[in-house]
């Protein structure tokens, strides 16, 4: 996803939003959590979010803007986010895109295909440094 | 009990089963597909937001901990693109 905003930061703006964990440790915690030293229990502070949303931002250099959603998890419900999804805003402020629930709909292709039919596609002949972006959670490079 | 509620009762174990196995080959193993029953499943809703549709506004808490703004200030000069997940 990181590539898709380096294309397009000129063009579109960026916000990502911090929902509730997906795998903590006290739920439905993974291998590749533990393998990938990803270990939290899921936050029933805003603090809490706070602490871990930082974290994530300071292991990967995560350039997009960031926000926190509050503890009643109201954006979260709001846009049926959980436990990742994409979704495009236009000018008016209605939906443009809706991506699919994640991670089996999860597609960062569809996002890019929607700047490219807009702004133009951006081609790279082979992959660059810092490509590896947060995708099937924010934190799983793809 | 009778033969055929014998039956019903052994087929519909049987069902069970399979379902269990498909849903532990599905997420990787047993405690995997209690994980995914248990935890998962509840909270994943495909939602009624569809293209066109006014994006709903929320309030977040920037990264500092203490400043708040909405979704909706972002909105307006240019394409939104949202991005919404979690580390884990």
């Amino acid at each position: 996803m990181v590539q898709i905003y380096n294309d397009y930061k000129d063009q579109a703006d960026f916000l990502t939003v911090y929902v509730r964990e997906a795998h903590p440790t006290d739920e439905w915690q993974m291998k590749s959590n533990v393998k990938d030293d990803v270990c939290y229990a899921q936050p029933k502070t805003l603090a809490q979010r706070v602490a871990i949303a930082n974290d994530f931002i300071k292991r990967f250099n995560y350039p997009i803007a960031f926000g926190i959603d509050d503890i009643d998890n109201a954006a979260n419900d709001a846009y049926s986010a959980w436990p990742e999804r994409f979704y495009i805003i236009d000018e008016s402020g209605r939906i443009a895109y809706r991506g699919g629930m994640g991670p089996f709909h999860y597609n960062p292709d569809e996002v890019r295909a929607w700047l490219a039919a807009r702004y133009g596609a951006v081609r790279h002949d082979a992959p660059t440094p810092g490509s590896a972006a947060p995708a099937a959670s924010l934190s799983s490079p793809k | 009990m009778t033969l055929f509620w014998k039956w019903a009762i052994g087929v519909f174990l049987v069902l069970l089963l399979v379902v269990f196995v498909l849903l532990c080959k599905m997420a990787g193993s047993p405690k995997d597909a209690y994980g995914m029953l248990r935890y998962a499943l509840p909270h994943m809703h495909r939602g009624t937001l569809k293209v066109g549709d006014d994006a709903p506004d929320a309030r977040l808490l920037a990264l500092d901990g203490a400043n708040h703004f909405h979704i909706r200030e972002r909105t307006g000069a240019r394409p939104l693109v949202v991005i919404f997940g979690s580390y884990t």
